[in-house]
């Protein structure tokens, strides 16, 4: 019966949206959870409608309607390699010289030959490839080498192509303080000041050591990462990977090969349904000066005499800056305390403060306290829902870890059934994990509603409230009800019953925030004849016009009475 | 003991620094470091410096010729790029240094500067401001400071 209801609605929901969002294919998670599996049978899910799209989805996963494609160091240097190696066939030009043509077009290959071919001369002029030597020598036996004055025979002498001609000792100490200066080493020119002949690697690699070579060709692919517009690196921490974007400027989510996810273009972790300057906003909130501010004018005073803000912690009204001020004063009027005394209303209370209260004298500072305390709470109610959200989906990766690793064959032991058949827990705690990301942003989109949109607010509230509820029911049946079946003796004909209602859960659970993410994203605003179905199927036990807090109640009622 | 393995370099520049000075400039290596330079600039003729003599400081790093000198003005002077302590923004004693670059060069360069102040690429603000708010004024208290700090001894 319970799986009943569930399925009913879940089909409710597949109704209205979930073709749309697979045929999209924007999701980058769900390419990411079906090409983990697609080796796995599909035939465990009977509650996914589209099972054969599915299907067909996860054999083409990877990558080609992607936006994006995560590249290896190894797949970086191909790459490198091969627009080097175009460049230098269409142009007639050596590798070393196609290398620094495009270090300087960014790695843009259609724009080094645009370039070239509407101005070779120029070209070659702002790069310093020069077309051929322009010092020409009379033929004596020795030349003087430009930097350490000694005459060698012209064999001991090498040059760029200009011709200005350096020893082998002095080539290599210039290369070797170039290369460990960093990423400059790249546009190295020739010494001579009046010159700009460029230095290519071809010379790199006649008169740098080892390490110095390793380095600037690590230089040398980073350049191409970082310096192409279309490629980043992954943020992840240790994570060797870059990823080049392909997309359309619509969705950059990307999920990088190491398991990070990410948001391309802002570089944080992916953030759906909030855009990347909501983010931008909120991350500096988080770290920002102005909280302690905030704090510090909400609960402190400013010394009268030094200004130093003075939190009051216990104690009487009588206070003491603390030294060199040592001023002492009335905490509630800010008064000198050498005024108070009997005539104030005795030592302890002062009258003067409770009189200057009545006729509104001190409303102005008392009001400004207010204001910042309310905001700063208003602000901690949300950082603080915002940073469990965090911290659970965190724990709810490690247990997703767990239960790849180990729950799963343990009870494919128990249960006596093929892994293959467990492959709807995974499932269960992935969605868990992208919940929990969601529903997180979900308390950044909250702060930045402004008051004035009450509807709109009160809508939202209701809808995290929906959202967090379902959540939770998913969590707790995937957590608490698999325990006893993860410490049973042998099989139980309830561990069906317990997959049916996981997997419905986990359907009802993706559906309903892909939903939320889509109704966010377009901030609200077609929510009335996009959502209308599967909204009305959640709330059909109560009207949606209470107040957010009225909103969560109700739901947690019809969640409870379906269970 | 430093003096000992001094490059050839080194040496060979010094030598000609004495035996062919640039005029106005004088460069002479101290005696117990072959290194370190006392240097001597006269103020450009037609520059708010002309008539005063400048002394600066001079020292070749390890890593000479591959890394630029190190030098810095010790008389006080009022020009934009050249701050309190004396130090002198100079892109090829930064960036644009090369090992084709030398101690002359060098020297010559900033002889430059002192008749071309760059009041747009400043390393003293203040200065700039002034050159670039009331340049006449600015240039009556460079003449005036160098009347003060640099006629000579």
């Amino acid at each position: 019966m319970d799986s009943d209801a569930i399925l009913s609605s879940s089909e409710d929901m597949h109704d209205a949206n979930d073709v749309e969002s697979d045929e999209e294919g924007f999701y980058s998670d769900e390419n990411e959870v079906a090409s983990d599996y697609n080796t796995d049978d599909d035939d465990v899910d009977d509650y996914v409608i589209e099972e054969d799209e599915d299907g067909i989805n996860m054999i083409q996963a990877r990558r080609p309607e992607n936006n994006y494609i995560v590249l290896k160091e190894l797949d970086i240097k191909e790459r490198q390699e091969d627009d080097i190696t175009s460049v230098s066939s269409v142009l007639s030009i050596s590798r070393a010289a196609s290398t620094i043509l495009l270090r300087y077009y960014n790695w843009n290959v259609s724009e080094v030959h645009e370039a070239w071919f509407a101005d070779e001369e120029k070209v070659r002029k702002t790069v310093g490839l020069l077309p051929g030597t322009v010092v020409q020598f009379a033929k004596p036996r020795e030349l003087m080498c430009g930097i350490c004055f000694e005459a060698f025979p012209r064999s001991r002498l090498k040059s760029a192509d200009c011709g200005h001609p350096f020893c082998f000792e002095c080539w290599e100490g210039y290369i070797r303080t170039s290369i460990n200066d960093g990423p400059g080493c790249l546009m190295l020119r020739c010494p001579d000041p009046s010159c700009g002949a460029a230095v290519g690697q071809d010379m790199i690699n006649i008169f740098a050591c080892d390490d110095d070579r390793c380095k600037y060709s690590k230089y040398l692919l980073r350049s191409f990462v970082e310096d192409n517009k279309k490629t980043k690196w992954c943020p992840a921490p240790g994570c060797e990977h870059a990823v080049n974007y392909v997309g359309d400027n619509e969705n950059y989510d990307v999920s990088c090969l190491c398991s990070y996810d990410f948001c391309w273009n802002c570089t944080e972790e992916t953030h759906r349904p909030v855009d990347c300057n909501t983010v931008r906003l909120w991350i500096l909130k988080n770290s920002a000066e102005s909280e302690n501010m905030n704090w510090i004018l909400a609960n402190s005073k400013p010394c009268p005499k030094c200004k130093r803000p003075i939190e009051k912690n216990q104690g009487c009204m009588h206070m003491t800056c603390s030294p060199a001020c040592k001023f002492e004063f009335c905490w509630l009027c800010l008064g000198a305390w050498s005024d108070h005394g009997e005539r104030t209303g005795g030592f302890y209370a002062c009258n003067r403060y409770e009189a200057a209260k009545q006729e509104g004298v001190y409303d102005e500072a008392e009001r400004r306290r207010e204001m910042a305390k309310n905001s700063l709470e208003r602000y901690t109610h949300y950082y603080e829902r915002w940073a469990s959200n965090q911290l659970s989906r965190q724990k709810a990766l490690v247990d997703l870890h767990q239960m790849q690793t180990v729950n799963m064959e343990k009870l494919s032991e128990i249960q006596c059934q093929p892994e293959s058949q467990l492959k709807f827990l995974s499932d269960a705690w992935q969605q868990i994990v992208e919940c929990r990301r969601v529903l997180k942003w979900t308390y950044a989109y909250g702060y930045y509603l402004t008051e004035h949109e009450n509807a709109k607010k009160q809508f939202f509230e209701y809808l995290q409230g929906e959202a967090e509820s379902g959540l939770e029911r998913l969590h707790q049946c995937a957590e608490k009800e698999l325990l006893p079946f993860l410490n049973a003796d042998g099989p139980s004909r309830e561990f069906i019953e317990f997959h049916t209602k996981l997997a419905g859960l986990t359907a009802v659970t993706k559906s309903y925030f892909e939903n939320l993410v889509r109704a966010l994203e377009n901030h609200l605003s077609d929510v009335g004849c996009h959502q209308a179905g599967s909204l009305a199927t959640s709330s059909k036990n109560g009207t949606s016009k209470g107040k957010g807090g009225r909103g969560k109640e109700t739901s947690r009622a019809g969640g409870s009475s379906r269970n | 003991m430093a003096n000992s393995n001094l490059p050839r370099r080194i040496i060979k520049e010094t030598q000609r620094l004495l035996s062919e000075p640039a005029p106005g400039i004088s460069a002479s290596p101290s005696e117990d470091n072959m290194r370190y330079f006392n240097v001597m600039i006269l103020g450009p003729t037609q520059s708010p410096y002309e008539g005063g003599v400048f002394k600066l400081e001079l020292f070749l790093p390890e890593e000479y010729p591959m890394a630029a000198p190190k030098v810095r003005f010790l008389t006080k002077i009022y020009h934009p790029n050249i701050d309190k302590l004396g130090r002198i923004c100079l892109d090829i004693l930064k960036d644009k240094w090369s090992p084709a670059l030398q101690i002359r060069t060098v020297l010559l360069s900033i002889q430059a500067l002192l008749s071309a102040p760059n009041p747009d690429d400043p390393l003293s603000e203040n200065i700039a401001k002034h050159w670039k708010s009331n340049e006449a004024e600015a240039v009556e208290t460079a003449k005036e400071w160098t009347r003060l700090y640099a006629s000579g001894v």
